[in-house]
């Protein structure tokens, strides 16, 4: 057992209070990360049943579009298939954890709704097992990337540690916009319908599939002010055997830091209303 | 270090709700209304419902507290206040011991998932290990006596199965604190007498009962002691046998 012996639960207490109760619920999560892991495991797992493939399912369709754009496009944009499907591979895969753990950020407090108002489990237990569940499905996912880096040779020039810290950053702050839209899809019913047009955009506005350098200096700014552009950057190019760009780096951290702090800040704000929104 | 006896102890526990209507969840409506300035928009908006009014509540080991009231009197809120779920408006809520909630039979129950599978889902939300878990697994699949149907869907339960292995799988968890909503009747005849030795069993193990019901014999049956909810406004705690009293006044 080790649900807490003690409980004390009070009315407001004043600002610092409010954060002091949040940063408890969010260690008790950390105590409990055992349970979203189960619940992440067994929503995949239950997503699946009676298919054969599981997750792999997604996989094969991300195979298959991979295949089918790094041909195509990469004839029209007149790059080598060589250097272009691994590029638009490690895109899509990638892309695809951000947008996935974004959109069913929104989902995170709405679909916990049973459990939530009649436990005392922390709330970021919920907001773990939504981005574990997407680090399970980039896990099946992996198998394309690893496929792709093994046929096109990358897989001796890639640089693994620094595609592991891409990936710290890219969860670091992929984590607070999912805990953001879950508070606000808990509280307003049409932010999950703004969540996914936002991320629908953003695949086309970020170079997913096409070059980056095919956006003229004059306009860089497209790529600099894009959020998802440096993300997914952070991952992909220490794989492709490039350096990443210090302003990249910065860029996430400032963004993990900033968006943390507004994110946390709602969060102990409205943490005691939650459970009332839904 | 000696854990310190279980107890409950309300003060001045006042829960207001905030009732969100369709109106209020819109954005757009939201942000209409900031624009024109609010005026509008004083019917839509989130309209508070005090739920509890400064409530006072002591209990010890050894307490069997019913919880009578009309519906909407604020029994489940109270029950889902002291479960942790709902945080105090005003006042506060102090709780030593494990406390376990059996509000909801449905808790964690997912249909498509087996007998078994749910058990254990069930057994991590109550904080359990897997290994604690595999332990108990025997005991619970016993009494759910579903025997091979745990290894099928739950989906495919009738109404009375699926009563059963919820049934089996919340109370296999040991709790010093028990809230229970509504009396959990579940179950063919046969199952109802073992179900109910459980739960005396489980009554006896856990140091403080929290039972709200309608069902006045059965706060006779399993409670000592017995506090009327009104309107979100409480009686003082009286014992079983002034039941009648209460009730009347």
């Amino acid at each position: 057992m080790d649900t807490a012996t003690h409980m004390l639960r009070t009315g407001r207490r004043g600002p610092l209070f409010e954060y002091q109760m949040a940063f408890r619920d969010l260690r008790m999560s950390g105590e409990r990360l055992g349970l979203a892991w189960s619940l992440a495991w067994h929503d995949v797992v239950s997503r699946y049943r009676g298919s054969i493939l599981g997750p792999l399912w997604i996989t094969l369709s991300m195979g298959l579009m991979v295949l089918g754009i790094g041909f195509l496009w990469g004839e029209v944009f007149g790059v080598s298939t060589r250097d272009f499907i691994p590029f638009v591979a490690l895109g899509i895969v990638f892309f695809a954890t951000v947008t996935g753990t974004i959109n069913e950020g929104c989902d995170t407090f709405v679909q916990a709704a049973g459990m939530l108002s009649q436990t005392a489990l922390p709330m970021f237990t919920f907001v773990w097992r939504t981005v574990l569940r997407n680090l399970i499905n980039l896990g099946h996912h992996l198998v394309i990337v690893l496929a792709v880096l093994a046929y096109f040779g990358f897989w001796r020039s890639a640089n693994y540690a620094g595609a592991a810290l891409g990936l710290i950053f890219l969860v670091l702050n992929v984590g607070w916009i999912s805990l953001l839209v879950g508070i606000a899809s808990a509280r307003f019913r049409d932010i999950p319908q703004i969540v996914q047009s936002i991320t629908q955009a953003a695949a086309i506005m970020t170079p997913v599939f096409w070059p980056a350098d095919r956006i003229s200096p004059a306009h860089h700014a497209i790529l600099d002010l894009n959020p998802f552009y440096h993300l997914l950057e952070a991952v992909r190019a220490p794989l492709l055997g490039r350096d990443v760009a210090p302003h990249t780096y910065l860029f996430l951290a400032g963004m993990a830091v900033a968006g943390w702090a507004l994110t946390f800040s709602l969060f102990a704000n409205t943490r005691r209303r939650i459970v009332h929104y839904l | 270090m000696k854990a310190p006896p279980v107890s409950i102890s309300c003060r001045n526990l006042t829960l207001r709700f905030p009732v969100y209507g369709v109106d209020a969840k819109s954005l757009k409506k939201h942000l209409a209304k900031i624009t024109v300035g609010g005026k509008l928009g004083r019917s839509h908006g989130a309209t508070e419902v005090t739920a509890l009014s400064n409530l006072n509540l002591e209990l010890k080991a050894g307490d069997r507290l019913g919880l009578v009231g009309h519906n909407g009197s604020g029994k489940t809120t109270l029950l889902r206040a002291l479960s942790g779920a709902y945080e105090p408006d005003e006042g506060s809520i102090e709780i030593e011991g494990h406390i376990s909630a059996l509000l909801d039979l449905g808790l964690g129950i997912d249909p498509s998932a087996t007998g078994y599978d749910n058990i254990r889902l069930r057994g991590r939300i109550a904080g359990l290990s897997a290994k604690e878990i595999d332990e108990r697994m025997d005991e619970i699949a016993d009494f759910s006596g579903l025997g091979p149907f745990l290894a099928m869907p739950v989906k495919t339960y009738s109404a009375g199965m699926q009563a059963r292995l919820a049934f089996a799988a919340a109370t296999a968890v040991e709790a010093d604190v028990l809230l229970m909503d509504e009396w959990i009747a579940v179950g063919d005849a046969d199952f109802q007498k073992i179900a109910h030795k459980r739960l005396l069993k489980l009554v006896e193990r856990a140091g403080i009962l929290v039972l709200a019901s309608h069902d006045i014999e059965l706060l006779r049956l399993y409670c000592n002691k017995v506090m009327r909810l009104e309107g979100g406004l409480a009686s003082p705690v009286t014992d079983i046998k002034k039941l009648d009293e209460l009730m009347a006044a």
